[in-house]
């Protein structure tokens, strides 16, 4: 399976705020043990989604040149279940950016309904965190989401930033 | 922009309800940052972020926040506590914090301690009624 | 891949506390993705990892009477440390409140003594027949599913026919 939780990019303000769709679907391996008998998207999937959507939406801010990592999740609150079939509307605002961290929030929805209200934290890490250190190039923003990514440039007025191919 | 000791407070309690995943009830005014509400790092920043947007004014981390900066530099720390000019560091940037009984034994463990929700709102209050 | 975040349940006091180990591999496949050259698990399956343990900790502690065991709630999730392949993480939930359909727990996850993550969590369950009398087989049918899971992740056997 990747470990991509988002589908397209329908809107995206750079600096501002992004909204991504996913689709959720009976092809999705993961969804057959939760649970077996009543497939349901797992809530933490749901988090990753909006975390892919912020996280972007943060890096492109700063034009890629920073990793951005999810340090906390603040809140996550969740209001109903997600089925096979459905598809989610992901929105995500930043709501402050700073020099060394930015903190988004933003909704899950399923046409009108209200599936959960996110609020998270990215850091921005240098090469040292906790001691570990890390490879210099940035290994958060890679492959797989530059095709996401290529895809707002080319339907959205505004230009908007791409990483450099590494990986 | 007048708003009372009482109003602050409560603006305050949310804030760290929101950030920190604690009940109400335990954000009380003596209720210490770190120790009772089991505040970190990042939720300095969580904290910091969101008392900027609930009170619209800029907060430096270190005027609210100094423990961090202070503990990574030998000038003003040995051996686990604040040296002479460790203490002037930090009576200059948090003035409104009283440091009469931490200055006994300024010993790091405890500086968590003195940074209770009281002194956030006498810090808030100080920047709103200014 | 396989959505189960555990791999095997270590001690358990019934509306207490549960403790949890899970062992992380290359093999796992996300970790090509996260990240390529600096594989980690990725944060949200650090937190599932604490749902799954509050989650056994509800279906044990009321036998197993709930179908639907989801998370409602997570506060203050706080990543400390990366989790990377060849280490195992031991999760520990308390609860604070168990009750019919609710209840909340504080979870933390340690490898080799280091902190890696801490969160406060909230879980709903229920049958779906709750809603719906008809749904009653499907509830049926996850719960014995999720007790031959059970039997799997403690070593033991429940001794359900």
């Amino acid at each position: 399976m990747r470990w991509i939780w988002i589908d397209k990019f329908v809107e995206f303000e750079s600096g501002r705020r992004a909204v991504a769709i996913k689709n959720v679907t009976m092809a999705e391996d993961h969804l057959h043990d939760h649970f077996p008998g009543f497939p349901v998207m797992p809530e933490c999937l749901m988090i990753e989604a909006m975390a892919q959507t912020a996280g972007i939406l943060v890096g492109e801010a700063m034009n890629f040149r920073e990793k951005v990592i999810l340090a906390k999740i603040s809140k996550a609150v969740f209001f109903d279940y997600v089925r096979p079939g459905d598809s989610l509307r992901i929105e995500a605002e930043i709501t402050t950016m700073a020099v060394e961290a930015a903190s988004t929030r933003g909704t899950i929805t399923r046409g009108d309904q209200t599936i959960a209200e996110i609020e998270l934290m990215f850091s921005h890490v240098d090469r040292n965190l906790a001691g570990k250190k890390f490879p210099e190039e940035n290994f958060v923003f890679t492959g797989t989401f530059t095709a996401l990514l290529r895809d707002i440039a080319l339907n959205h007025k505004q230009p908007v930033a791409q990483p450099t191919e590494s990986g | 922009m007048g708003m009372d000791r009482d109003e602050i407070f409560q603006k305050i309690q949310g804030v760290l309800v929101d950030a920190l995943g604690v009940d109400e009830d335990e954000v009380t005014s003596e209720a210490t940052l770190m120790g009772d509400l089991g505040a970190e790092s990042i939720d300095f920043l969580d904290i910091v972020f969101r008392l900027e947007k609930a009170f619209g004014i800029k907060v430096p981390r270190e005027e609210l926040f100094p423990a961090e900066s202070l503990l990574n530099n030998p000038d003003l720390v040995s051996n686990g506590k604040l040296t002479a000019k460790g203490l002037a560091e930090l009576r200059e940037r948090v003035p409104h914090t009283d440091l009469s009984e931490f200055e006994k034994n300024p010993d790091l463990s405890k500086l968590a301690d003195l940074f209770t929700v009281n002194a956030i709102v006498t810090y808030i209050d100080g920047r709103l009624n200014a | 891949m396989r959505f189960v975040l555990i791999d095997k349940i270590v001690s358990l006091e019934k509306g207490k506390r549960l403790t949890a180990v899970k062992s992380v591999s290359l093999a796992e496949e996300y970790l090509a993705d996260h990240f390529p050259t600096f594989p980690v698990l990725p944060g949200v399956l650090l937190l599932e990892g604490l749902v799954e343990s509050a989650s056994w900790l509800v279906r044990l502690t009321q036998d197993f009477a709930c179908s639907m065991v989801l998370l409602e709630q997570a506060r203050n999730v706080k990543y400390k440390s990366f989790m990377s392949p060849g280490s195992q993480i031991e999760y520990t939930v308390e609860a604070k409140v168990i009750d019919e359909n609710v209840s909340s727990f504080f979870g933390r996850g340690v490898a080799e003594g280091q902190d890696i993550v801490e969160a406060r969590i909230s879980l709903r369950h229920f049958n779906l027949a709750d809603r719906d009398p008809a749904m009653a087989s499907v509830d049926g049918h996850v719960i014995e599913q999720m007790k031959s899971r059970y039997d799997l992740l403690s070593g033991q056997s429940l001794n359900h026919d």
